[in-house]
Order: structure tokens, then sequence, then C-alpha cells
């Protein structure tokens, strides 16, 4: 008697066993949003925006390029109450192309591109001081440093050469006309080649001499940093550093309200690296400050290109 | 539960591991499902978060350059690429989509149907009506600001189909587990059921008494061949049936001296057990055998001490049924518990059937009464009682010697009684006899006495009849009467003389005798007396006076037991043959005594020669005479032999109108007495010397 209870209850508890993990392993008790997919929208034009555009020349990813000036178009829109956009023209040349299209109001370039816009009428009004504390900067030759080969500038004659763009300053025209001051043409290379677009043309560059597809590349000063954590910057060795030229320019397009450039100038012109506000702004940058500057500012690189037959 | 009880061990076997398998697939297969689709619908959200993250990485640049084309690029290849993708499309921070998938404009509702969240991709089940779907929302974030929002569509129900599949391979895998189960389940259950029936069958064989089965399986590799042994002395060596370490006394370095299963102690490190040992079942199969083996060498023992019980037994029934004392043997209530043949014999009742009675199932109340209080005595006192009873039986009165013995346990307490009872008359009556024969003796030495005594007044009264007929002249009647006075007293001093002679305690002394003399002598001695009782006395000698070399006082006294035996036999009077014959030939002389009584029973025949045997009334006679003449006659070298009847051939004297047989002399004959069978005596005497032997004469 006392086994045939024992089993029973043995069936019973092995019963209720099956039927608790049998509901554990059932249920659905997500949460549920009922959509209508059938009402649907119709693009209709855009309304008509009224922004005045700013535009870093791509010589970063615009990813790079909105990081550093993001903060600043929300100040200068804060300072002086104009709607600004920071646009992302793809290439130096599309650059140059919105600018003498009208669709950017406010270029910040290299002083070679700015050569180019100037042409169209784009008038220069401010220039930067570098991080280096100085309104000026230089281009730099790189290569391998574990490259036995190259040791002087002679040394890069019939080598391959990536340089950052055709219309990059620090990154072609100065390192050119060093070469040039050697006597080394841009016809005395193996291979020339431009870092391809669009943007990070700068780090494509080191990237591209680091990866040993270049004998020696050309960069602007101060790209070695942008790419640090990327590579290994050990492995890279600066050949030779450019003279000095004057530095990345703010130029308006021709047409622009003076008025408007006034406000954005006198805006620019009081961010000051003592106040942690505007150091926020021009550390992100890579400005140490902003200054007035005039197109005359950038006659020897005018001069250099024309030396150099690239005007 | 009863018919769960009848069915057989396989079955119990197979269905329990079915319903294991059976119970383990239902309680699991729910969990498991819900398990699964939850890690499949898990790893699809991660798969469209990880989607969402991926295209909202890549967004930053075409949306920070308002590249349409490449968003547009992006969310096609995405959903042409990525399987389940139902829709992609971006989002502007303006709220605007730059780029989708969907054909005839975008689905309002779809824009705030999900949003992201700070912690980074938002996943939001939306039901379209027709299907579900996981919406993926990330934001599309460049230096902590955001610049939009990536959303992708996957399917729900892709998800679904993956786990229909998946559980739809469950099941099939769950169906064949239970298949494979119940299909090892029947194989291990055979495999234990067969073994347990052969266990069974063992058993079986054993209830029939058959114990040379064998139930282990035979090893692969035996001991010798483990361990390379060549100990052909060892007992486990060419035994193949039994493992080794059920054996005492193997002879391995390593094995304990010690008996199963102590022996295991020693056993366990051993390379033959770690190789040889099986599972329980076959644990206990060998311990079977061994058990077989230890009850076959068991019962062979007791068997053997059975046999040798049985025959002791046999010796000690024999030997107490050979015996013909009346044992029997009671226990403390006094109840027979074993008797011999000759108790049962005696009491007209089977051995069986005396068991168990008492002495009044079986006695008189008389007797049983006096027995009883003997053997309670016995109980009692612990002591024997010997007792001599006289008791009547059919067959005459008898005397029993009885010993009454107590029987003792172990702790010496009386648990019994053993009596043993003989019959003594044969010993009482040879007392009585000798008692009888010591007075005899007597009574001879008295009458030798007296007869010295009157041998002297004898010879007076001889003299003086003589003188006296002298006096007188021939013929006067004074004269005849003294004559008769004479005859008859020299009769009396012959009486005398002969009674002198046969109580006179005489030397050993053999001489050349005449046999016929020797014998004439004794009849004339005692046919006067012989004829008062009506007996006659006829002589037939062998004429040729056999001469032999013998004692003749001795031997008179033979011939006188003969004669007196002869006489007794026939209390009415009848006639004595008595007849000498020489046997040249075997040197040999005979003596025919031949009477005309009853005869002796033919059982009486062989011990008529015993001392002390007689037929004779007590008082009558000692028992003695023949078997002293049978010693005397054996003495002379001789022998003595009886026939009864006395054979047709012997011619022999009968009284007077009896029939056939050699006429006795005229004028001895008295009144005709009965004629009955007879008794023939024949002494047979060695001849001493041949050229002693006379002309024959025949005497009367």
């Amino acid at each position: 008697m006392f086994s045939s209870l024992r089993a029973r209850v043995a069936l019973l508890a092995l019963i209720l066993l099956a039927l608790v993990l049998f509901g554990a392993g059932c249920g659905d008790d997500e949460p549920v949003r009922h959509v209508d997919l059938t009402a649907r929208e119709r693009g209709g034009p855009r309304p008509d925006e009224h922004v005045i555009t700013y535009a870093y020349l791509p010589q970063y990813s615009h990813t790079v390029s909105y990081r550093r000036h993001r903060r600043l178009i929300d100040y200068l829109t804060r300072e002086t109450g104009l709607p600004l956009r920071q646009v992302f023209p793809d290439t130096f040349d599309e650059h140059v192309k919105m600018v003498e299209r009208g669709e950017i109001d406010i270029s910040f370039s290299n002083p070679f591109v700015y050569l180019r816009i100037a042409k169209s009428g784009a008038r220069a009004f401010a220039r930067i001081v570098e991080p280096t504390g100085k309104p000026d900067f230089r281009g730099q030759i790189i290569c391998r440093k574990d490259n036995k080969a190259i040791t002087s500038l002679e040394d890069c004659k019939g080598k391959r050469w990536i340089a950052v763009d055709p219309s990059s300053a620090g990154g072609y025209l100065f390192p050119l006309g060093l070469f040039a001051d050697h006597g080394i043409k841009a016809s005395d290379f193996s291979e020339l080649a431009f870092a391809p677009g669009p943007g990070g043309k700068q780090e494509k560059v080191v990237l591209a001499v680091h990866a040993g597809q270049y004998d020696i590349g050309s960069i602007r000063e101060g790209s070695l940093g942008v790419v640090e954590g990327k590579i290994d910057l050990g492995q890279i060795r600066v050949l030779a550093t450019t003279p000095a030229y004057p530095g990345w320019v703010y130029a308006a397009r021709k047409g622009l309200d003076p008025a408007v450039v006034s406000r954005i100038a006198g805006a620019m012109f009081k961010l000051d690296m003592s106040r942690a506000d505007d150091a926020a702004i021009l550390g992100a940058a890579g400005i140490r400050a902003i200054i007035p500057a005039r197109d005359g500012d950038y006659d020897p690189v005018r001069r250099l290109a024309e030396r150099l037959g690239l005007d | 539960m009863n018919r769960l009880a009848r069915l057989k061990f396989r079955t119990k076997i197979v269905l329990g591991i079915s319903c294991i398998v059976l119970f383990t697939v239902l309680a699991v297969a729910p969990f498991v499902s819900r398990m699964t689709t939850s890690a499949l619908v898990e790893e699809s959200k991660r798969r469209g978060s990880a989607l969402a993250e991926n295209l909202a990485l890549r967004a930053a640049e075409p949306l920070l350059a308002n590249d349409l084309l490449r968003l547009k690029n992006m969310v096609d290849e995405l959903r042409a690429v990525g399987s389940g993708v139902v829709y992609a499309f971006i989002l502007d921070d303006q709220g605007r989509v730059p780029a989708h998938t969907f054909t005839g404009g975008f689905p309002v509702e779809l824009r705030e149907a999900n949003a992201p969240t700070d912690h980074g991709v938002s996943v939001q089940l939306i039901d379209t009506g027709k299907e579900r779907i996981y919406d993926f929302a990330a934001s599309v974030i460049v230096d902590g600001v955001a610049l939009g929002t990536v959303r992708i569509g996957l399917s729900r129900n892709l998800v679904q189909q993956e786990v229909r599949r998946l559980l739809v391979g469950m099941a099939m895998l769950a169906g064949g587990s239970l298949a494979g189960a119940i299909v090892l389940a029947a194989l291990f259950a055979s495999g234990v059921t067969r073994r347990l029936n052969v266990l069974r069958r063992h058993a079986e064989e054993m209830v029939k008494g058959n114990l040379e089965m064998q139930t282990g399986d035979l090893l692969s590799r035996n001991c010798w061949e483990i361990m390379d042994c060549t100990l052909e002395e060892c007992p486990a060596f060419g035994d193949a049936g039994r493992r080794c370490w059920y054996l005492a006394g193997t002879l391995c370095p390593e094995c304990s001296g010690k008996h199963f299963p102590e022996k295991l102690d020693s056993c366990r490190v051993c390379p033959v057990y770690r190789e040889n040992r099986g599972d329980e079942l076959q644990d206990l199969a060998e311990t079977f055998d061994v058990m077989a083996l230890t009850i076959k060498s068991q019962i062979a023992e007791l068997r053997q001490a059975e046999k040798s019980l049985t025959a002791q037994q046999q010796i000690m029934r024999t030997i107490l049924n050979v015996t013909p004392d009346l044992v029997s043997l009671l226990d403390a209530e006094l109840k027979y518990q074993a008797v011999n043949v000759a108790f049962a014999d005696f009491v007209h009742l089977s051995v069986n059937a005396v068991q168990g009675k008492t002495d009044f199932d079986i006695y008189p109340p008389d007797v049983a009464r006096r027995r009883v209080l003997e053997h309670r005595a016995v109980l009692e006192t612990g002591e024997r009682i010997q007792v001599e009873s006289r008791r009547t039986t059919p067959d005459g009165p008898r005397w029993y010697h009885t010993v009454t013995l107590p029987v003792r346990g172990r702790e010496g307490e009386v648990v019994g009684v053993l009596r043993s009872a003989r019959d003594v008359t044969e010993i009482k009556s040879y007392q009585e006899q000798l008692i009888q024969a010591q007075k005899m003796e007597s009574i001879g030495k008295l009458a030798g006495g007296v007869a010295h005594e009157i041998n002297t007044p004898l010879g007076i009264i001889l003299g003086y009849v003589q003188l006296m007929r002298e006096d007188l002249p021939e013929g006067s009647p004074m004269a005849g009467d003294l004559a008769i006075v004479e005859k008859q007293t020299k009769v009396c001093r012959k009486i005398v003389a002969d009674l002198l002679g046969f109580s006179r305690q005489a030397e050993s002394a053999k001489i050349e005798m005449c046999f016929n003399n020797s014998v004439r002598e004794t009849v004339s001695l005692v046919e006067h007396t012989f004829r008062l009782d009506k007996v006659r006395i006829v002589t037939v000698m062998d004429d040729r006076m056999p001469i032999i070399y013998g004692d003749p006082e001795k031997l008179k006294q033979v011939w006188m037991n003969l004669l007196t035996n002869a006489r007794d036999a026939m209390p009415g009077g009848g006639v004595i043959t008595l007849r000498t014959q020489l046997d040249t030939p075997a040197h040999l002389v005979r003596l025919y005594v031949a009477d005309t009584g009853s005869g002796i029973a033919e059982k009486d025949l062989a011990r008529i020669f015993d001392p002390f045997f007689s037929t004779k009334a007590v008082g009558e006679g000692t028992g003695l005479g023949l078997s002293v003449s049978f010693g005397i006659i054996e003495d002379h070298g001789g022998e003595i032999r009886v026939e009864s009847p006395v054979p047709e051939t012997f011619p022999r004297a009968l009284p007077e109108g009896g029939e056939g047989g050699q006429p006795g002399p005229p004028g001895q004959s008295g009144q005709a007495p009965g004629i009955g069978p007879g008794t023939l005596f024949i002494v047979e005497l060695p001849l001493t010397h041949e050229d002693k032997i006379a002309k024959p004469r025949i005497e009367s």
C-alpha cells in the first residue's frame, strides 16, 4: 500500500514537473507596435534654405572635417546670429567649383586652393595661426624609416611619390617647390600619384608610404599627428621639411554680403585661446587663433605656383 | 500496478527507458524550443543591430556630404544582400528621409515607430498587418552629435521559419533518439534478461539437483595466460570455469591466502582481476557458480557422511538384531524409542509398531506396571537395576536376566532407559543339573560306603549258609532253602561288589582287555535289576574275541551308561539288543546298543552328548552320562554316535509279540511291552593287535 502510494506521488510529481517545464517553454510577451505601411509620403520640393554655407577643404574625411569645425560653426552661428551650415565637398576641385558656383559662402582652404578661388573673385579675410604658433605652415616629405635607399632629397629621384592632391599646398605645392629648389622635376620620379578621394587625403598618403606602396610621400606639417594611433609612426621618417608659407585662409565668395563677412570675421577674431570655451573650439579645429588677412599675404605662394607653372 | 508487475523484465526496461526519453523530450522540448527561439531572435536582433550600427557608421560621410546616391546605394545594398531585411532607410537630423528602400513613397507611420536610445540601437517589434518585423534604429553620430538615424527592418517571420525548421529538426532528433533509445534499451534489456535467464535456468537446474551448470561467461584470457603462469599445481590453473579470486589457495605471489570474499582485497590491484572482473550481473553469475560448487561439495560430503552413518546404523542394527537379548530403549516419558528384532518378536509386534508405545500398550497390566515401576526407579535414581525373573511362556517357564540402565544426555541428565533382557533358562537348568550331579555324587559315595559296610555281613551270612548246607544232607528241604539263600546272598554280594567297583575313584589305567568280556560283565551287573523293570537284554557277541587297549573300568561305565539310558528310555519295559562286531579291515570293534523305546526327537539328536542335556524330568537324570561316555570313548581314540529311530537294517531283538528282529532268548521275556522306534548307539573303538583276535564263538 505504501509503495503504491509512493509510486503515485512520484508519478504526480513527474507530471507536474513536465507541465512546469512545458509552461516555461511557452509564451511570447514582446510588445508589438502596429504600423500601417500603406500611408505613404510623396517627395515634394524641399523649401529653400537661406543659410550661409561653410566648407573646409576636404583634406581629411568628412567626419574629421565635421568634428574639427562643428564647434566653430556653432560658435559663429551663435555669435553672429547667422544661419551657418557646414557643407562637405568631396574633392579639392569640387570645393573650388562650389566656391566658383557660389555654393560655398565661406571657404576655409589652403593657400594653393585659395589662389584658384581667388581667380573667381573670392577674397581672403582671415587666416589662422597654426598650432605651432605661427601664421604659416610647411610641407613635409616622408619615407619609411627602414628605407635605406633614401637618405636625401636627391635620393628621391626615380622613386615613387605620392602627394595629397594636385591642389594641395603643404602636401604637393610646397614639396614640389622644395624638389625644384634641389633641381628635381616632377618628371624625375618614376611615379607621381595623388591620394584617392574623397576626403582623408593626408591620412591616405601617410598610410600609403607606411604600407610601402610608395617610396616617398608629401604631407602638410601636422598630418602625422592625425594618423597617430592608426599606424606606428616610428616606422615613418621625415626626410625633409619645406620652407614655411602663409597658412590656411578664410575666403568669402564673390558677391557675399561684406556685412556678413565682417560679422563672421569679427566673431572669428574674438576667439581667444586663453578662454576655455574658445580654446575648446579652436583646439578642435586645430587652430591657435584667427587673424585678419589680405589677398596680398599669399603672394609668396602665388609666386611659387607661378615658378612651378601650376597657376 | 499489478499489470505492470506482471510485465516481463525486458519489457519493463524498454518501457522505462522509453518513458524517460519521452519525458525528457516532452519536458525539455518546449524549454529548449523557447531557448532556441529566444536565442535565434536574440541572434537576429544582434544581427539587425550590427547591420544598423554598421549602416550608421557608413552613413555618416554621405550624410554629411548629403550624398543621396551613396545613401540610396547603401540602403539598397543592405536590402539586397542582408537576408530577411524587409526595409532600410535613413533619417537626417531634420527628420527627413534622404534614402529608403520603399517603392511608392515612404510609409509615414514608420518614421515614428522606433527611435534610437541613448544606449545605442533600439529594437522594436512592429506589426504591419501582413507580417511582423523587428525594427532597428541606430543613430548616426559624429563627435557626439546625431547627424541622423538609420532604420532597418528584419522579418520576424524568417526568424520564426528558422525556429520552425529547428523545431522540426529537434522533433526528428527526439523521435530518432526515442527510436534509438528503444532499440538500445531492447538490446540492453535483451543482454540483461539473457543473463538473468541463464541465472534462472541455473537456479531451476539447482532445484532439480543439477549443480554442473556454468553460468558465468568464459573468459577471453585466463589468469595463467595473463600472468604467463606455469604453476600447474595451482588450483586456478586450467580452471576456465571459475575466476581465480573465488578460489582459495592460489599460488600467485600477490594472492593472499584468504578465502573469498576476504581474498578480494588483495585482488583489486591484480591485472587478472582488473581485466576479467565484470559487472554486478557477472559477479552474481560467478558467485552463483561458486555457490553451486560449494553446495555440490557440501552435498557430496553430506552424502558421504550419510552413507557412513547409514553403514554404522546398519552395523549397529545388525548387532542389535542379531543378539538374542531383548533390547529396548525408552525415552523419559517411558515410550519405546527403539527395540531390536528379538524384543519385537517376543512381544509379537513389528519393530516399527513398538516404537512410540508404552508398556501398557504391549504387556498385561500387572507386568506393565512392574516394568514401569522399574523404569521410573532408574529414571529417578540414575542407577542400574539387575534382576532375574521367571516368566511363563507357551513354551514353558523361562528365566530372564534383565539389566535396566539409565541413558544420559550431554549434561549427564537421565534422558531414557535402556533395558536388556537375556534368556538364561539354559544356564539356570545347568545350574540345577550341576546341583543334582553333586547330589548324585554324594549319593554314589554314600552307596559305596554302604556297600562296603554291607559286604562284610554278606560274607558272614554266606559263610554260615555254606556251613549250614554242609551240615544238612543233600536234597533235604532245608538244604534247598539254604541253597536259595546262598544263591541270593551271592547275588547281593555281586551287586555290592559292582557298586563298589563303580563308585571306586580309580586312576585311568589302560590295559589290553577283552572287549566282549567287558560288555558281558556290565550286562551281568545290571541284568537282574533290569529284569525287574521288565527290560530284557539280548547280547550278540562277535566270537572272534576282539582285544582292545583300554581302561576296563571306564569302558564299563560307558556300557553301564548306555544300558541305563536304554532302560530309562523304556519305562514300560522292552528289549535291549547288545551287539559287538569286529571290523577287521577298518581295525575297529563296534558295539551296538539298541532299545525299543520311544526314540529321541530329531531336534535333540545333535545335543544328546552335550553336558547336562537331558530329556528326563528334573531329579531323574544328571544329563552327564552320555557326556561322560563321549569323553571316555574319545579318550580311547574311538567314536560314539546315535541314530533314532533304529535303522530297519539293524537286527534288533523285539519283545515277544513284536515284529521282526531277532527273537530274544526264551524264558527271559515278561509282559509284552510297547515297541517304539528305539534308539541305536554305536561305539567304535580301535583294535590294538590283530593277532589277538581269537577264534569266533557265540555267547548269549
